[in-house]
């Protein structure tokens, strides 16, 4: 399973989003406000399951405001940092 | 204080604001007397005015009624309007006496603090801090007091536009010591506060005040009714292990403060959002609120209604929280 389609399926189970399936969710969605409509609190959840499931931190606003835009962005930091 | 108009049509709609009482000049005229006569002489005009606002406002008996009616729930007539002379009084006092440490120096006021040697311990933790207080005595005094944790402390604040109440530090004309964490900034400010703690610093948020969205809320009971208070803090230290500081400080005397750590709240690795989750720390808190407020009664200073309406069939209402979402101001900063 690639990273993007990982992604989706771990937003899914630990955010709580069951009324969605992983086709639904576009890449370039955004992950707040519109989009999928996530909040400040999914997004310290989020920050917990990146490290949880990818084994990546997201340590600070510099790096997580760019990374948490969207799956592609996110997936595109995850990247880095695995290869990194 | 507000215009006589806008006080009575604030009264009636019930509409709440953190904007400060008090026209500038007013303001201005504590000042002098703080520059003319120290903080005694602003005292004497505090009595002055308290009274007549007492007596003549409204608004400000209905903003001190919301909480004097659950700690002192027998009381009417004079004895009430005493208990709202007192309250609101200690409030000006303290707001003279975050000028004074301004104005004169922070020598000019003597803060003791409790619980040092547990503080350092708790730094020493290396997962960051999370210090929590509430709109009780005067936290911007009480920060002084830590700088002997030699960490840097983050504030989640927000200033409300004609809020002209100054900081202790804007008085002394010195550069912000903390840095503001904007609770309407990007996501809430919860990527900035996880990012301080990592780093094994403070962060400083008050738990008696919604921080992010209203679906980040739990019900607990203060003072025997229902409050909705937020649980963002303490999602925030599951996710960290940062342990949740209850710190309240008080006034104990003429020119002294007492910072006091209330309780120390430890959250466990939690999954979810779900409220219930959380609430047990909420009530950890609200509990160690309770005790403060009946140990001090003169020292809440939390001027909005933020118990939740009963509806007939005893269940709360649904409320929205925009009209304070994210403030530290109820009038105690």
């Amino acid at each position: 399973m690639d990273i993007k389609a990982k992604l989706k399926q771990v937003l899914i189970e630990e955010l709580n989003l069951e009324d969605l399936t992983p086709e639904e969710i576009e890449d370039d969605a955004q992950l707040f406000g519109e989009g999928l409509g996530l909040d400040s609190l999914d997004a310290v959840e989020l920050v917990v399951v990146i490290q949880k499931h990818f084994g990546v931190e997201i340590k600070d606003m510099e790096e997580g405001r760019p990374a948490l835009q969207s799956i592609d962005s996110l997936a595109a930091f995850i990247e880095d940092k695995q290869q990194g | 204080m507000q215009k006589q108009s806008e006080d009575k049509q604030t009264a009636e709609t019930g509409d709440w604001s953190s904007r400060s009482i008090g026209s500038n000049w007013q303001h201005q005229a504590f000042y002098l007397m703080i520059r003319l006569g120290g903080r005694r002489a602003a005292y004497l005009l505090l009595y002055v005015v308290v009274a007549y606002y007492v007596l003549f406002s409204r608004l400000a008996r209905q903003r001190a009624s919301h909480y004097l009616r659950r700690r002192f729930p027998e009381t009417t007539g004079w004895l009430q309007l005493w208990h709202c002379y007192q309250l609101i009084l200690s409030f000006g006092k303290v707001l003279v006496d975050r000028a004074v440490v301004g104005i004169m120096g922070p020598e000019a006021l003597n803060v003791t603090l409790d619980a040092r040697e547990e503080l350092l311990k708790l730094r020493d933790e290396q997962r960051g801090m999370i210090m929590m207080s509430a709109h009780v005595g005067c936290w911007q005094v009480a920060m002084s007091a830590l700088d002997f944790l030699q960490r840097p402390v983050n504030m989640l604040m927000r200033r409300e536009d004609g809020d002209i109440d100054r900081h202790y530090y804007e008085h002394a004309g010195i550069d912000c010591p903390y840095r503001v964490i904007d609770p309407t900034g990007y996501l809430g400010g919860t990527l900035e506060m996880l990012g301080a703690l990592k780093q094994g610093q403070i962060v400083c948020v008050m738990g008696d005040r919604l921080l992010g969205s209203d679906r980040s809320t739990v019900e607990v009971d203060l003072l025997g009714e229902k409050v909705s208070l937020p649980f963002s803090a303490y999602k925030i230290a599951s996710a960290t292990g940062a342990p949740v500081v209850v710190f309240l400080t008080r006034k104990d005397g003429p020119a002294s403060y007492r910072l006091q750590l209330a309780q120390v709240i430890r959250v466990p690795e939690l999954q979810g959002r779900n409220a219930e989750t959380f609430r047990p720390y909420a009530a950890e808190f609200s509990a160690a609120l309770d005790k403060f407020c009946q140990e001090y009664p003169y020292q809440f200073f939390n001027f909005f209604d933020m118990w939740l309406k009963q509806q007939p069939d005893n269940k709360p209402t649904i409320r929205s929280h925009d009209g304070y979402q994210g403030k530290t101001e109820a009038g105690s900063d």
